[in-house]
């Protein structure tokens, strides 16, 4: 690889970023039932922009899904004008697995320029390293740069074996029910033009078969991300992925937290939200936009999505309310209730663990778990 | 036959510790006759009830409680309702009819023309005057109050047939396994003082079996529990099913609610049902609010008048609040009985349930049952904390 290739960060470097964003996000349902996952807001703000916003550098990214992509197109219009970077989508006909979008997107991803180009998990928020990958990537001068991260359950996904020191990874085992090692793959990866030699047009997973071939040449390194991580494509995920990020922005001492004394721990209230009298919010709370949460109510652990209205003394705990939905007076909703888009919750409902698709309205209580269609 | 001379008795059966285990857990802390319905004790109700009986002479509470566990409420209820009311407590199980024998003496003292026999755990409007009137018309021994119930529920009750015109009780039988009738006896009843005669005669032939069986050496060897003390006369095996058919009992009905109060359960229903009574009988005992100065009031509610509530609390329907109870800022209380010293914290919520004296529900607590079968009632015992 030619060193002059790789300019200082800051000047006119056009990188590229391709997102994994895969089906229909039904882990995810009711939400994604109405919008597409990568535009589900996260702490107020689309998954997507959690991302591609902290790209520091790129300005071109290609959406890899499995869908009509006029639907995400549509969304993103708007975005691509305010973050000034192009977004274009890769479409698969049938399956690719993990590997094969990038093959799909040769073109899109290849412009001659030999620069290396991320690849993002659209399911995962973290707090990514992109200047320190790049700075590693050329420290190296090895064929893949791969993030990796310390977790309690290293089995429940793919596991690294590596060099402290280097970062050379001499094994990748997905999976694996022995512990060889608690860092697992971040799904975060930056990627030589030539690994795209390496994949063929046929459903391939990157991490089983592509990944293992690189390390074995000694071409694969890691870093180990310093900072949160989750994979937040499920609600409990999701619910606690909000906790980490929560709690990173309190680290950072952001100015974005809410404080007063009806608030309890790390909340994020959007100004235009209205909290009544005699509430009590927190810890880990996000109140989106237009939000109206009435005198006497309690909020924990929940985010409450744009246009919501809590009416007077609802209790809300470990659960996502969807868009434009309202909770009746002195309704309770708590353990992973998910409500869909414009659901309604009458009052004096006890809600259980609901999964309620969009547009229904609940008018008895929900004592167990149960997915209401 | 001089009208205005004819006194009325009225003896009610409250039970004791040992019976009436269903009830439990509420029990374990009050007699089970004490427990508040609608913010009175249960056995309030009957004893009401009866002072509506023209000419009534005497209460007396029949029981097996200590006597200690009633002196206050006796004495109290007394002065309350300017009518003589008495516990006579019984020293051994006599039956239900034995046990109205056992005080024939103190019962006759008044010299009654009539004498009503109710049993406490009863939950019913207690038309008494107008179970007199027919009584008087029929003529015959005693009179039951009966009511008709779905065929299902029939059979966890003493099932008779009447007839139709006479109202004269033809059939009785005791929880039958097969479907008799779908009228029930409501365990009221009122007699003539020829009762006790009917009673003796059913003790006097049970000694001379029990006396024959003796001098027969095979019969002798049977247990002796195998058969009833000659003196323990049951109601209803041992005179309503004799005695049905021979002219000598009859039936009043009612359209009325009736139930037994045999659960804790069932006292939450039954204080329902005695509340929406209150709209026509004590409209002064059922609270009102419309969330300005006080509470807001949904339906029947009755609140102590030294329980504090607070105005932006919302109460109702069927809730009743006792003695020193403090509902805080917020609160719903729905379908539910509230007994003495409990405090309930902002914004809670109660739905379905008794909490028990001096408990403490938490800010933002929710207590609520499931009514998926039947009814199920959460109950919170004394001094319980929800947080």
């Amino acid at each position: 690889m030619d060193s002059s290739i790789y300019r200082q960060i800051g000047t006119c470097i056009t990188m590229k970023a391709l997102i994994l964003v895969g089906g229909f996000g039904t882990r995810l349902r009711p939400l994604t039932l109405s919008i597409p996952k990568p535009l589900v807001e996260f702490a107020n703000k689309p998954m997507i922009l959690h991302q591609a916003l902290k790209a520091v550098g790129v300005t071109e990214v290609v959406l890899a899904i499995n869908y009509q992509p006029e639907v995400m197109l549509n969304f993103l219009k708007e975005f691509e004008a305010k973050l000034g970077i192009t977004i274009s989508c890769s479409q698969e006909t049938e399956p690719l697995g993990t590997a094969g979008p990038l093959g799909l997107a040769r073109d899109k991803l290849i412009d001659g320029s030999g620069e290396p180009f991320f690849v993002l998990n659209s399911d995962v928020i973290s707090e990514y390293p992109f200047k320190e990958m790049i700075e590693f990537h050329k420290a190296h001068g090895g064929e893949v740069s791969i993030v990796v991260t310390k977790v309690d359950e290293p089995s429940k996904y793919g596991v690294m074996v590596m060099e402290e020191t280097t970062g050379k990874v001499d094994k990748f085992v997905e999976k694996l029910k022995l512990f060889v090692g608690n860092k697992i793959n971040a799904g975060i990866y930056l990627l030589n033009p030539s690994v795209l030699d390496r994949i063929e047009l046929r459903p391939t997973s990157i991490e089983k078969e592509i990944f293992p071939k690189i390390a074995a040449e000694k071409k694969l390194y890691a870093i180990v991300l310093p900072g949160f991580w989750m994979d937040i494509g499920q609600p409990k995920d999701y619910i606690a992925g909000l906790r980490l990020y929560l709690d990173s922005l309190r680290k950072k001492s952001s100015t974005k937290l809410a404080t007063g004394h009806h608030i309890v721990g790390n909340v994020l209230v959007h100004e235009s939200a209205k909290i009544g009298e005699g509430c009590l919010i927190g810890p880990d709370v996000v109140v989106g936009p237009g939000c109206v949460v009435e005198a006497g109510v309690r909020l924990s652990c929940c985010t409450v999505m744009r246009g919501v209205r809590i009416k007077k003394h609802a209790c809300i705990s470990s659960s996502i309310i969807g868009w434009h939905s309202t909770v009746g007076q002195w309704a309770r909703v708590e353990n992973m209730t998910i409500l869909g888009e414009d659901v309604h919750v009458c009052d004096e409902i006890y809600g259980n663990g609901g999964v309620i698709l969009p547009h229904k309205e609940i008018k008895s209580s929900i004592l167990k778990p149960e997915i209401v269609m | 036959m001089g009208i205005s001379d004819e006194k009325v008795v009225a003896v009610i059966m409250v039970g004791g510790p040992t019976k009436g285990t269903r009830f439990r857990p509420l029990s374990l802390n009050i007699p089970k006759p004490l427990f508040p319905l609608a913010g009175q004790p249960m056995v309030h109700h009957p004893i009401s009830a009866c002072k509506r009986i023209p000419n009534l002479a005497q209460i007396y509470l029949v029981g097996f409680y200590e006597e200690r566990e009633f002196a206050m409420y006796v004495s109290s209820i007394s002065t309350e309702l300017r009518v003589p009311v008495r516990y006579l407590r019984e020293d051994k199980p006599h039956g239900s009819a034995g046990g109205l024998y056992n005080f024939r003496d103190l019962i006759m003292e008044d010299n009654p023309s009539h004498i009503f026999l109710l049993n406490c755990d009863v939950c019913c409007s207690f038309p008494l005057p107008e179970m007199l009137e027919a009584h008087k018309r029929y003529g015959g021994m005693g009179t039951i109050l009966v009511i008709k119930v779905s065929a299902e529920s029939a059979s966890e009750f003493g099932e008779l047939v009447a007839d139709p015109v006479t109202n004269e009780l033809l059939h009785y039988t005791e929880k039958p396994e097969t479907f008799v009738s779908d009228r029930i006896n409501c365990g009221v009843y009122v007699f003539t003082p020829d009762i006790f005669t009917a009673i003796q005669g059913v003790s006097s032939q049970r000694k001379d079996r029990a006396n024959l069986r003796r001098l027969s050496s095979f019969e002798a060897l049977q247990s002796a529990t195998r058969n009833p003390p000659s003196d323990f006369v049951r109601l209803d095996q041992d005179i309503l099913t004799p005695f049905a058919g021979k002219k000598k009992l009859y039936t009043y009905e009612t359209m009325d609610f009736w139930e037994q109060i045999k659960t804790p359960g069932k006292s939450l229903k039954c204080s329902g049902l005695y509340l929406a009574q209150f709209r026509f009988t004590s409209p002064n005992l059922l609270a009102s609010g419309d969330g300005t100065k006080t509470a807001t009031i949904i339906g029947e509610v009755n609140i102590h008048p030294s329980a504090k509530v607070h105005p932006s609390a919302k109460v109702g329907p069927n809730v009743s609040i006792s003695a020193n109870a403090r509902i805080g800022a917020g609160v719903r209380l729905i379908s539910c009985i509230i007994l003495d010293g409990v405090e309930i914290m902002e914004n809670a919520v109660v739905f379905h349930a008794i909490v028990g004296w001096k408990s403490s529900i938490g800010k933002w607590s929710r207590v609520q049952a499931s009514l998926t079968y039947g009814y199920f009632y959460m109950i919170l015992m004394t001094k319980s904390y929800v947080i």
